[in-house]
């Protein structure tokens, strides 16, 4: 009887034959979940150009998968992910990165092109952190936490909700996730690819060796059982009141819209310029 | 129901941990030993109780887990 | 209907437009930039003719997208330009280290004006030289042209994507605000008369495993996006296949070799001067628009009897040691003429010096072109 083989492990580049994220680290279930969507749909990675910045995050797509990938520069992944959209408009364009990557230094892009609703996909990896240099504030770790920058406790006051703020800019689809929902993260991520338009997707993610020991978590059991309990799905987030919401993670698709895609825009421009019109 | 562990992918039960956490039906138990690298893999303690549900190949986060036997699954026997 | 992409014939002709238009005869698809005074007219060209052609501009949110977005389309298989001034390159130069790093054709206009900082918009100096070549961190080597007229803003546009897509490099175009700004005629001429080179690529069908795509001293091919190449390109330190390493120094050493001798190895077929010194005792050396007075200045002299030539620099970078040094063997006095406080001086010295005496002569203030008048002066002064 022929040998079992994990289903995605053809996705992984020949090469590599682990990843180097920390033992627990949800960045591995992020892989794993965009790589099922990809399965699930029937797609080749050749469909797809990756693109991601720096920061733990922006490994899930650089070395591991086998694919055309782009790792870029600190905080710039959808300004290049803009331009090869651009040359390449028939190819799924998806940016995997960090919330320090995305939101940080990268913050002004991720707004301006969520407002273009430029026709990419864009994971935002969020741990609460800076991993990858050693455990610093980012603008999504809470207050009070001591950090290696932060050595007497954060003091200031973090992001309370990227995904409402990609909303306001004018992304035309947003979900928030975390890695204790595999599934429905994949399931979201198949919308995400097979729809025109800025598709913002936010998973919450442990990072058990940086911000957990920091945060005192014991380790990626507990900080996902503790996404879990404090999960909380869109539609009920409306039954309650602002106290009972403190602390929870709304969880789910939070908008879902039609509105002008720009890449097809441009299309109408370029018609309208080479028909003489202006 | 087929399990199959790629134990020299796993980053170990006791910094990890997640298969065994996850599975609900107390299918895994660390091995004795430990791998190439000086993590210990989990081992499958009671293969009859898998429901199949694939909770551990999911959540591990090293691709160190495949079951099978599910309908029509793309993973299946190769 | 579309327009043609080369718009040949005789033509009264801003520098900023004829850069532009040299861009659409040369291929360019993809172009993004920002607005800034002295580089705008480029943005406006690209934006107004590249739709009609199949292509188009994007104006982005800032000069640090502009060329992410560039070396992106490039990435896609798109020739890819984008045009700015001082402020812009300095912040794109993170960005362009990583083209250098991975090998990405592009070009870059650099509309130079006054500065440090914001400066004085509308008025040229030569004050990024040194920048174009040593402005993003660590060692590298670049290409830049130094167009002297609106003839030369088409011209040398047209030659840096040559040498981008054939070297798979960034390469500036480095104008100033009177170059970009002044009227002047442009022939603008027959397509079938104008060279297109296009980046080598693997075969298609390659298996991605083979493809070795970074690191040739002779150029790797591109393993350009959306072919089945599955590239891996990456801003770390990386071998022929482009996997990281961020732990072996060999790697390391070789990465920053492998890179700069890309160009050093083929400098002979980059470099480009305009040598008129045959039997000169004074040479002036200059680039750009600087050149202009420096060719009024030796031709009045001459006039006069004065044994004084020209060297004009056309690829200021990669520096062209060996023209120098061969004209410093002629020559008794070189006079370097730059619109700045010396900027290309120090390195035309330190080739020159062993041969002749070097000295510099900035304009009476730095912001105007010299005057031939008082290059003259200078000349005078060095030959007493």
């Amino acid at each position: 009887m022929s040998e079992l083989t994990h289903p995605l492990h053809r996705f992984i580049r020949p090469t590599v034959p682990h990843s180097t994220f920390c033992p627990g680290c949800g960045d591995g279930i992020v892989a794993q979940s965009i790589l099922r969507a990809i399965d699930e749909l029937g797609m080749d990675l050749d469909d797809f150009v990756f693109v991601s910045g720096i920061g733990c995050a922006a490994w899930i797509p650089s070395p591991l998968f086998n694919a055309d990938v782009l790792h870029t520069t600190h905080g710039r992944p959808i300004a290049f992910a803009f331009g090869i959209k651009a040359g390449l408009p028939d190819k799924k364009v998806m940016v995997v990165s960090g919330d320090g990557d995305l939101v940080a230094i990268g913050g002004n892009h991720l707004i301006q092109n969520a407002r273009r609703n430029a026709d990419l996909t864009v994971l935002c990896i969020n741990n609460g952190i800076y991993g990858m240099t050693g455990g610093q504030a980012a603008p999504t770790t809470p207050m009070g936490v001591r950090t290696t920058t932060t050595p007497y406790g954060t003091f200031e006051n973090p992001f309370e909700d990227i995904s409402a703020m990609v909303i306001a800019a004018g992304a035309s689809f947003v979900a928030r996730w975390t890695t204790a929902h595999p599934r429905e993260l994949t399931r979201s991520i198949k919308k995400a690819i097979q729809r025109k338009g800025f598709s913002f997707i936010e998973v919450l993610s442990q990072c058990p060796v940086q911000f957990g020991r920091k945060a005192g978590l014991s380790g990626a059991v507990q900080m996902i059982e503790d996404y879990k309990k404090r999960s909380l799905l869109a539609r009920d987030a409306g039954k309650l009141s602002p106290e009972e919401r403190k602390g929870r993670i709304v969880v789910g698709e939070l908008v879902e819209m039609d509105k002008p895609e720009m890449f097809e825009e441009v299309q109408k421009m370029k018609a309208r310029a080479e028909g003489g019109v202006s | 129901m087929q399990i199959r562990i790629y134990p020299e992918r796993c980053k170990g039960v006791e910094e990890c941990g997640l298969c065994l956490h996850v599975c609900k039906k107390q299918v895994f138990k660390p091995s004795e030993g430990l791998n190439l690298r000086g993590y210990r893999p989990p081992e499958i303690e009671n293969e009859k109780a898998c429901t199949a549900c694939e909770n551990c190949m999911i959540f591990c986060p090293d691709f160190a887990l495949v079951v099978g036997g599910k309908k029509g699954k793309r993973g299946g026997p190769a | 209907m579309n327009e043609k992409r080369v718009q040949s014939g005789r033509y009264f002709m801003m520098g900023n437009v004829a850069c532009a238009e040299g861009a659409i005869a040369a291929g360019c698809e993809f172009a993004a930039g920002y607005p800034i005074t002295p580089a705008t007219e480029i943005a406006n060209t690209l934006a107004e003719r590249l739709p009609k052609v199949g292509g188009a501009f994007f104006q982005m949110e800032d000069e640090v997208s502009s060329i992410a977005a560039v070396i992106g389309a490039s990435w896609a298989g798109k020739k890819a330009m984008t045009a700015t001034s001082g402020p812009g390159i300095s912040l794109m130069l993170e960005n362009i280290g990583f083209a250098i790093g991975v090998e990405t054709p592009c070009v870059i206009v650099n509309v130079q004006r006054g500065a440090p900082s914001t400066g004085m918009p509308t008025i040229g100096i030569q004050g990024d030289m040194v920048q174009a070549k040593h402005g993003s961190h660590g060692d590298y080597q670049i290409i830049a042209l130094c167009p002297s007229s609106p003839q030369e803003m088409f011209d040398h546009t047209v030659l840096a994507f040559n040498y981008a897509e054939r070297y798979r490099t960034p390469v500036f175009v480095l104008s100033d605000a009177f170059v970009g700004h002044m009227r002047e005629e442009v022939t603008i001429p027959e397509a079938d008369r104008i060279e297109r080179v296009y980046r080598k690529i693997p075969p298609p069908g390659t298996d991605p495993l083979e493809i070795k795509g970074f690191l040739d001293e002779d150029v790797a091919p591109m393993p350009i996006f959306g072919q089945g190449f599955k590239a891996h390109v990456t801003s770390s330190c990386h071998d022929e296949v482009g996997k990281r390493n961020l732990i072996d120094i060999s790697a390391l050493d070789k990465f920053i070799r492998k890179l700069s001798n890309k160009i050093l190895k083929h400098r002979d077929e980059i470099t480009l001067v305009e040598k008129d010194y045959e039997g000169a005792e004074v040479v002036l050396v200059s680039y750009g628009a600087v050149a202009r007075a420096a060719r009024a200045a030796a031709l009045r002299a001459r006039e006069e009897g004065l044994p004084v030539g020209t060297l004009r620099l056309i690829t200021p970078w990669p520096f062209p040691s060996e023209e120098i040094e061969k004209m410093a063997r002629t020559a008794k006095q070189v006079i370097v003429l730059e619109n700045n406080l010396g900027q290309m001086y120090p390195y035309i010295k330190a080739e020159a010096a062993p041969f002749s005496q070097v000295s510099f002569l900035p304009p009476r203030w730095v912001g105007e072109i010299h005057d031939p008048e008082h290059i003259l002066t200078k000349i005078r002064e060095v030959l007493r």
